[in-house]
């Protein structure tokens, strides 16, 4: 069930309606809520409501197991228990297929025979997110950063609808204290929440979709057959599908939270201003950046040990972080980009002084190259992007709407965000009949730019 | 770039509070308006949904709300005024409709067996290949991947290869795409030398049989009404004899109600070829990826067990899509010259 689909908007208002008219009595709103929040997921397969389940309470039981320890050591050993448990979902899931034709060729080598069985395992929607979500509960709980929480708000934590499929990852430490108390019925920030859903529906229906049915679609999958000027224009188109796609989708993911009285943390702030790739990541997927910073990066040792290892940190969680997206090579390069990127941006400071509009556009020049492995489907599509750059022939796809999408897109986080924001307060002061009213009309124009084969999904879906 | 500071998505500290009566009252005028402007659209939206709770949950709203947009015409008012932002094309007029009333309805009498029932090189003859200039490759969600293969692989002999896949629909599922529109639109647009179809993954829908009744799946009758539909689609891709056209079937899906369809679906491919074999190549998938329609995630390619399905148990991956593209290659290169 995306967001953006008729089913959404009759499964939301049912559900904010009987969760605000619940919200007052704890022990019948949270199963009311876990119940939808399952039921949502099993819309995309009623399977895997046993694997979240499973995650929920193997998590729910290292937590507890480590807050009754006062052993470090012991409660070192269940944290790793419980981490492992959600790496073996995540890597059975997601990495299973990408590992096992290597795994098979050494085997074979070897002569040692007994091939591991080929399989096709689809991938649960939003796996990477929920797992994640349980790792910082499990961590969190073992730093002393938090208690462990009754078992039906942890089930609410790690599946909680406008978050289960593509985040924004939400710490627990950020979310659990949410429950206990009751939302307050009288200070629910609508205004606020209907223009994020609002700005998200442009964001991803209008912008992202357009751009990658008109540009960015044909050129990925037949390189060869655009010139090169074509190219490299579905290469910024990419960029800004990408950013509409994903911060549309957190967007929306926000402000249905903030209606159900809950806030998220932000995801995305501005990213193609940054003047370099430390700034890209403290702008691009927030809270997934924060994660790998806390859970990874500090963990490996962080700047702690001299300029050396501190590059062979940043390469280690970036490589890690770009696998996380996806398994495949191309994602991993595309993590390996950044990583060297900030790897380099280490080594020189201090050293070498880059203006900041040259900083700008050499982060934002390298940022748009590595989408490229991150949208081709394998890296033989990835180097014809690249060799079909320098092409000669015709451009038929820089139209007028497609060039002037991308350059607001990446323009409009160039001037300073005012306008918008002038904009935004003076909606969030809006009567509720001018609101209810507004929304519909962004939902109508909208949703007649949906073509006959409906709404595809999210990017960040099959993540 | 002076601006940067970090910041927060929304000022939560200006944002105007309401109270929960307030915030419910915006969203039930938003849904109202939404309900009376998009009812009937609501309705067919669920009607062609496959079974199920998204199916129920939409019909249970789309049903009322489509009778109340019935009465109230507001979403014509609406269309009308929504309609330079659509992006799909208007296919005109004909269709499966109107071609269910056409001959392959009447019945009666034994239909003659014309040459075009014959393809010359099964007689024996030889071949005459002529250039490729424009090759379509259309379909639903299946022909994705292959499409893109072929464009690959014709990219650097001057083949005009047009990608048309329309996600979603079926030659059985006629709300959201008339194919039989659709192909006649393709055909006037293009004028391709050749057409590749591969469809079949959203198919099993009742079709209208006489009378106007239902025909529910999968069996003869069903059959008899799929194979009616493609073969206009194929008497309208062939251009008479000017195009050639190759139609894959569908390999067997993993889910068992789905290899039913399938296999239905394919019983009518190669009874709506029967008239065309001169112009129509029946690509059969089946022995290629499911020999005796048995269900594999994988198959040998070279040396080594290589996994050929997507997930899903419907589609074809890459590497299965590679596999098809091989064998689409060698049907046009047996018509048309290097």
């Amino acid at each position: 069930m995306l967001f953006p689909t008729v089913e959404f908007a009759i499964f939301f208002p049912a559900v904010l309606a009987l969760s605000w008219a619940l919200m007052s009595r704890p022990a019948l709103w949270k199963p009311f809520i876990v119940a939808v929040s399952y039921l949502f997921y099993a819309s995309a397969n009623w399977k895997f409501v046993f694997l979240i389940a499973v995650v929920t309470a193997g998590n729910q039981l290292a937590a507890v197991l480590i807050h009754r320890s006062d052993d470090e050591r012991r409660r070192k050993w269940i944290m790793a228990g419980g981490v492992a448990l959600d790496l073996a979902v995540l890597g059975t899931f997601k990495y299973y297929a990408f590992f096992v034709t290597d795994i098979n060729r050494v085997l074979e080598a070897t002569s040692l025979g007994l091939p591991l069985p080929l399989l096709t395992i689809a991938l649960p929607v939003g796996v990477s997110f929920f797992t994640f979500q349980a790792i910082s509960y499990v961590v969190d709980v073992r730093r002393r950063l938090i208690e462990p929480s009754p078992l039906v708000d942890v089930a609410i934590y790690l599946s909680f609808f406008p978050h289960l499929i593509a985040g924004p990852i939400v710490r627990a430490r950020e979310f659990l204290p949410q429950l206990q108390t009751p939302r307050d019925p009288r200070d629910i920030p609508a205004g606020a929440a209907m223009w994020l859903i609002a700005i998200g529906l442009v964001k991803k229906v209008a912008i992202a979709d357009y751009l990658a049915r008109e540009v960015a679609d044909p050129v990925f999958a037949v390189p060869e057959a655009h010139s090169g000027a074509d190219v490299v224009f579905a290469t910024y188109a990419y960029a800004a599908q990408i950013y509409c796609d994903f911060s549309g989708y957190t967007d929306m993911a926000i402000g249905l939270a903030l209606l159900m009285g809950f806030v998220f943390p932000n995801n995305f702030d501005r990213p193609y201003r940054a003047a370099s790739f430390r700034e890209f990541w403290r702008r691009w997927h927030i809270t997934l950046s924060r994660f790998l910073r806390d859970f990874l990066y500090i963990p490996f040792g962080g700047s702690r040990h001299g300029k050396l290892r501190t590059v062979r940190n940043l390469m280690a969680t970036m490589l890690l972080g770009g696998l996380w997206h996806g398994a495949a090579w191309t994602f991993v390069i595309w993590g390996g980009i950044h990583g060297a990127a900030q790897a380099v941006e280490h080594l020189l400071r201090g050293k070498v002084h880059v203006p900041r509009w040259l900083g700008w556009l050499l982060t934002f020049h390298i940022v748009c190259a590595a989408w490229v492995l991150f949208r081709s489907p394998d890296l033989g599509v990835a180097a014809d992007v690249f060799a079909q750059m320098t092409a000669g022939g015709e451009a038929t796809l820089i139209t007028a709407p497609a060039l002037v999408l991308v350059l607001a897109v990446i323009g409009l986080q160039l001037i300073p965000p005012r306008p918008m924001d002038a904009i935004q307060l003076r909606v969030q002061q809006w009567s509720p009949a001018a609101l209810g009213a507004a929304m519909f009309l962004v939902i109508l124009l909208v949703g007649a730019t949906i073509p006959d084969q409906g709404v595809p999904p999210f990017i960040y879906f099959q993540f | 770039m002076s601006d940067d500071a970090p910041r927060t998505l929304v000022d939560l500290s200006k944002a105007r509070r309401m109270d929960v009566r307030q915030l419910l009252k915006a969203v039930a005028l938003c849904c109202l308006l939404l309900f009376a402007s998009a009812g009937p659209g609501i309705r067919e939206a669920g009607e062609q949904m496959d079974p199920g709770l998204d199916r129920t949950l939409v019909l249970a709203v789309g049903k009322p709300a489509g009778a109340l947009g019935d009465v109230v015409p507001l979403h014509e008012v609406a269309d009308e005024a929504t309609a330079w932002l659509s992006t799909d094309e208007e296919l005109g007029e004909g269709g499966f409709t109107a071609a269910a009333q056409g001959p392959a309805a009447q019945g009666g009498g034994v239909p003659p067996v014309t040459p075009e029932a014959f393809d010359p090189a099964a007689l024996g003859e030889r071949a005459r290949p002529r250039p490729l200039r424009k090759l379509l490759v259309t379909g639903d969600s299946l022909a994705q991947g292959l499409d893109a293969e072929l464009a690959r692989r014709l990219a650097d002999r001057g083949v005009d290869v047009v990608r048309d896949p329309h996600i979603g629909t079926g030659i059985s599922k006629d709300i959201l795409v008339d194919w039989g529109k659709l192909s006649t639109k393709q055909v006037k647009d293009e004028s391709p030398d050749a057409v590749v179809m591969f469809i079949g993954a959203n198919e099993g829908f009742p079709l209208k049989g006489a009378e106007n009744r239902d025909v529910e799946c999968c069996g003869p009758e069903w059959a008899a009404l799929y194979a009616t539909r493609a073969r206009t689609m194929m008497n309208t891709y062939r251009r008479g004899g000017a195009a050639r056209v190759y139609w894959l079937t569908v390999m067997t899906p993993r889910d068992g109600d789905r290899a039913q369809i399938a296999r239905a679906v394919n019983a009518g491919i190669f009874a709506a070829a029967a008239p065309y074999r001169a112009h129509v190549r029946v690509i059969d998938t089946v022995p290629i990826f499911t020999p005796g329609f048995r269900y594999r995630t994988s198959m040998r390619v070279g040396d080594e067990d290589t996994i050929v399905r997507e997930s899903d148990g419907i589609h074809l991956n890459a590497t299965g899509s590679r596999i098809a593209a091989d064998h689409v290659m060698r049907a046009l290169e047996r018509d048309f010259a290097p």
